[in-house]
C-alpha cells in the first residue's frame, strides 16, 4: 500500500469501477433471482408488481433426485478438498524444506502435469477406475483428483517464503519436523489454504464432465448431472426453471463464499502484516 | 479310457438336466442402455418409466437405463466406455454419430441380429428417417427421438400487419415480403418486431440445410467421404440468408441464438420462426394467440434436413444380450408407443403405423399442427453426415457464422469450408 494520499479523482474512479465490476458479476444473479421467483411469462418482462411464486423451484426439484445429488456432490468436494490439502501440504514440504536427489526432476515432473488437460486423460482413468472396479461409484469421481500438481506448487512456492528463523526458533523449543510442519508453515499458509480451497470447491462443485462419464447411476452422481437435464436443445430453453435450478444448486457454494468471504479479506490482511 | 469319458458326459448332461428342471428356465440378461435428454420436462422419468414397462413384459431381461446428459455428452460418454472396454450394450445418440461410431468400430448393424423379418421391420419407418440410418447396405441405427425444422408463425402478427392469417408464405419471395411487411418499428426506428427469426448459433448448418435443400443443393454423399458447400446453389442460399438480414433487414443482425428464439416468438418479438417440431409442445402450452405450423417455404423445391437420436447396438456382447437389445429397441419403437412417445416429447413419430393409431388420430384432430412435420417428411433430407462428423461440421458451422457476421463473404466462407472439409475426409477416400 503506498502511503501518498490518492488524489480525489483516482479515488472516485476506482469507486465507480469498483462498482461497474461488481455490477457487472452481479446481473445474471440478479436475473436468475427475478426469473426463478416469477411465472415464466415475466422471464424476459419487469413488472415490478409481477406475482412470486415458488412453482419454479417445485418443477426443479421434481426434474430430478436432487436431494441425493446435494449429498454426493458434498461428499465429492469434501473428499477432493480434503485429500488435496493434506497430500499437496505434505508434498510441498519435501520440495520446499528438504534436499534429496531427484527433488528437482520431481518437482518438474509436476509442473510438467500441470499442461495436461484433465479431458485427454479421461480414457486411460476410466480404464484404471474399470480395473479396480471402480466405475459407478463415488472413489471413481474422486481419485483421479487427489492430488492437485497446482496445489503442490501453490504450496511450495508458500512455504519458500517463510523465514528459516521460524522454523529454527521452532526447532529449538522442541518441534519435531512434523511439528513445523502444523506449528509454523501450515499457519503462515493460512490465507493461501483458504483461497486454494475455495477455488478447488467450486471446480470440483461444478466439474461436470468426468463425473458423467464415470458414473451411471442416482447413487453417485453429482449435481451438475442433475442440472443438464434442464440444458434442452430440441427445445427452447425454459429459463425460469432453468434459474430457479440454478439458484438451488448453487446456493449453498454462494453462501458458503459470503460467509468465508470476510475470513478470507481478513486473513489476507493479517498475512500482509507479517 | 474311452469309456470314462462318454459315462463322464452322460452324467454331466443328466445333472445339467436335472439341475435345469429346478432352476428356472433360463438366467436373467442384463444390458446398458445410454440415452441422452435434449428436450425440457422430465423425459428421464418418461424413459425410465417405458423401461420399467418393458422389463415388466420380459423377466428375464433387466434394463439399465442411464441418463447420460445432452448429445455432445452421450458420444462422449459412449465413446470413453467404448475405448475404456465397457461399452453399453444399446444407446441412443445423433442419428449423425453414425460414421463416428463405425470408425470407432463401436457398433453392429442391426440386420444380421434382428432376423428374417429384419427388412419388414426397417421398412415401417419413414425413408427420410431411415436416410441417416444407413449406410453400404446395412441398418446401423433405428429412428427414435426425430425431429425436423418447421416454421412457425404468429397469426394475430400478420392480421396487425394486414396479411392473411391462414395463408402462409409457401416461397422464400413470399417470405421475404411478408417479413417485410411484418417488421414494426418504433418512432425513433428500433425493432418493436422483427418478420422472422431463424437460429444461427450452436449447429447453424442445421437450419441452413433447410436453404440448400430448398434451393436444389445436396451437401454430401451417402458415403459421408465427400461434401458439396462450394456450389453456386449454396453460395446463393447463403446469400439469400443474410440478405434477410443485411439488406431487408426484416431478421436480426448477426447470430441469432437458437435456445432463447422461441421465447422471442412467444413474446411477438417476431412474426415468424424457423424452429425444430421438438419446440411445438412448449409453443403450444405458452402461446398466447394463435399460431401456425407450416412446411418451411420452398426456392426449387421444398426440403427441410431430419435431426434428432437413433438406436446404436454395440460390438462385444454376448449373442443372448443382442437378442435381448433387438427386442428392447422393437419394444420401444412399436407404432403404439411411438405415438406415446411423441405425443409425450413433441418428437416427430417415425413410422407412418404410428399415425395410424387412435391415440395419435385423436391428438392430431386435436391439434393438427403436430401433422404438418409428418407431412413435411416426404420432402425431407438426411442431416449432414460425414465421417469425423464433429470437425467437418465444426468447419461449415465457423464459415456460417463467419459470413452471417460479415466477416467474409458466402462466397469466400463457402470455399474455405469446402477446402477445410476435403483436407479432413481425404483419408476416408
Amino acid at each position: 500500500m503506498s502511503l501518498e494520499r490518492p488524489s480525489p479523482f483516482a479515488a472516485v474512479l476506482e469507486t465507480a469501477l469498483a462498482w461497474a465490476l461488481g455490477a457487472l458479476w452481479l446481473a445474471p444473479l440478479l436475473y436468475a433471482v427475478w426469473t426463478a421467483f416469477h411465472p415464466p411469462d415475466f422471464a424476459t418482462r419487469f413488472d415490478l408488481f409481477a406475482p412470486l411464486t415458488l412453482d419454479n423451484f417445485r418443477r426443479a426439484w421434481e426434474a430430478a433426485p436432487f436431494a441425493r445429488y446435494f449429498l454426493n456432490t458434498v461428499a465429492i468436494v469434501a473428499i477432493v478438498v480434503f485429500a488435496q490439502i493434506v497430500l499437496g501440504t505434505l508434498a510441498a514440504f519435501a520440495l520446499a524444506r528438504f534436499t534429496f536427489r531427484g527433488r528437482d526432476l520431481v518437482f518438474a515432473l509436476i509442473l510438467l502435469q500441470l499442461m495436461i488437460a484433465p479431458e485427454i486423460l479421461a480414457v486411460a482413468n476410466y480404464r484404471t477406475m474399470r480395473a479396480i472396479g471402480a466405475v459407478d461409484t463415488i472413489w471413481g469421481i474422486v481419485l483421479p483428483y487427489l492430488t492437485s500438481a497446482f496445489g503442490i506448487f501453490l504450496l511450495r512456492q508458500t512455504f519458500r517464503t517463510v523465514p528459516q528463523d521460524l522454523e529454527d526458533a521452532a526447532r529449538i523449543e522442541g518441534c519435531g519436523t512434523l511439528g513445523v510442519l502444523w506449528r509454523v508453515y501450515v499457519p503462515a499458509a493460512r490465507a493461501v489454504y483458504l483461497a486454494y480451497g475455495l477455488v478447488q470447491a467450486s471446480w470440483h462443485w461444478n466439474n461436470f464432465l468426468w463425473p458423467l462419464i464415470i458414473t451411471n447411476s442416482v447413487e453417485t452422481r453429482p449435481l451438475t448431472v442433475g442440472l443438464s437435464v434442464f440444458a434442452s436443445v430440441d427445445q427452447g430453453i425454459d429459463w425460469s426453471v432453468i434459474t430457479a435450478a440454478t439458484l438451488m444448486t448453487s446456493g449453498p457454494l454462494l453462501v458458503a463464499f459470503l460467509v468465508f468471504q470476510r475470513r478470507f479479506v481478513q486473513s489476507f490482511a493479517s498475512a500482509g502484516l507479517r | 479310457m474311452k469309456t470314462t469319458r462318454r459315462t463322464l458326459f452322460a452324467a454331466t448332461l443328466a445333472a445339467g438336466a436335472l439341475v435345469a428342471g429346478f432352476t428356472p428356465a433360463s438366467a436373467e440378461t442384463k444390458i446398458t442402455f445410454y440415452y441422452p435428454v435434449a428436450v425440457g420436462g422430465p423425459v428421464t422419468k418418461i424413459v425410465d418409466g417405458m423401461v420399467a414397462g418393458f422389463e415388466k413384459e420380459h423377466p428375464d431381461v433387466k434394463v439399465e437405463a442411464v441418463y447420460a446428459g445432452s448429445y455432445q455428452d452421450t458420444i462422449a460418454k459412449i465413446l470413453t466406455a467404448v475405448k475404456g472396454g465397457a461399452a453399453p450394450n444399446v444407446a441412443v445418440a445423433l442419428s449423425t454419430d453414425m460414421f463416428t461410431l463405425i470408425d470407432e468400430d463401436a457398433i453392429v448393424p442391426f440386420d444380421e441380429v434382428a432376423g428374417k423379418d429384419a427388412k419388414a421391420w426397417f421398412a415401417g419407418f419413414y425413408p427420410s428417417f431411415m436416410a441417416n440410418s444407413q449406410t453400404g447396405g446395412k441398418t446401423w441405427g433405428i429412428p427414435f427421438q426425430r425431429s425436423t425444422v418447421v416454421m412457425y408463425w404468429n397469426k394475430a402478427a400478420f392480421k396487425e400487419a394486414g396479411l392473411d392469417p391462414e395463408k402462409v408464405p409457401a416461397t422464400w419471395a413470399e417470405m421475404r415480403e411478408a417479413a417485410k411487411k411484418l417488421t414494426k418499428r418504433d418512432a425513433s426506428g428500433n425493432v418493436e418486431r422483427w418478420g422472422i427469426e431463424i437460429p444461427s448459433s450452436g449447429f447453424p448448418y442445421w437450419l441452413f440445410q433447410g436453404f440448400t435443400t430448398e434451393n436444389g443443393a445436396i451437401l454430401m454423399n451417402e458415403e459421408g467421404t465427400k461434401v458439396a458447400f462450394d456450389t453456386p446453389a449454396v453460395v446463393d442460399a447463403l446469400q439469400y440468408w443474410i440478405d434477410l438480414s443485411v439488406k431487408d433487414k426484416v431478421h436480426p443482425a448477426g447470430i441469432v441464438e437458437w435456445g432463447t428464439t422461441p421465447k422471442d416468438f412467444l413474446e411477438g418479438k417476431t412474426a415468424m420462426m424457423w424452429q425444430t417440431t421438438g419446440n411445438l409442445t412448449n409453443v403450444r402450452k405458452n402461446a398466447k394467440f394463435d399460431f401456425g405450423v407450416a412446411m418451411l417455404p420452398a426456392e426449387k423445391r421444398r426440403g427441410s434436413p431430419t435431426g434428432g437420436g437413433n438406436f446404436y447396438l454395440f460390438k462385444g456382447q454376448s449373442a443372448e444380450q443382442q437378442k435381448a437389445v433387438v427386442e428392447f429397441v422393437k419394444w420401444m419403437t412399436t407404432p403404439e408407443r411411438t405415438a406415446e412417445w411423441s405425443i409425450a416429447t413433441g418428437y416427430v413419430a417415425t413410422q407412418p403405423a404410428a399415425w395410424a393409431t387412435d391415440k395419435m388420430k385423436a391428438y392430431v384432430a386435436d391439434f393438427p399442427q403436430a401433422a404438418v412435420a409428418r407431412d413435411q417428411l416426404e420432402h425431407a433430407v438426411a442431416e449432414l453426415s460425414t465421417h469425423d462428423n464433429q470437425r467437418v461440421a465444426k468447419a461449415f458451422n465457423d464459415n456460417l457464422q463467419a459470413a452471417l457476421t460479415g466477416s467474409k463473404t458466402a462466397a469466400q466462407a463457402m470455399k474455405d469450408a469446402q477446402a477445410e472439409a476435403d483436407r479432413i475426409l481425404k483419408s476416408y477416400r
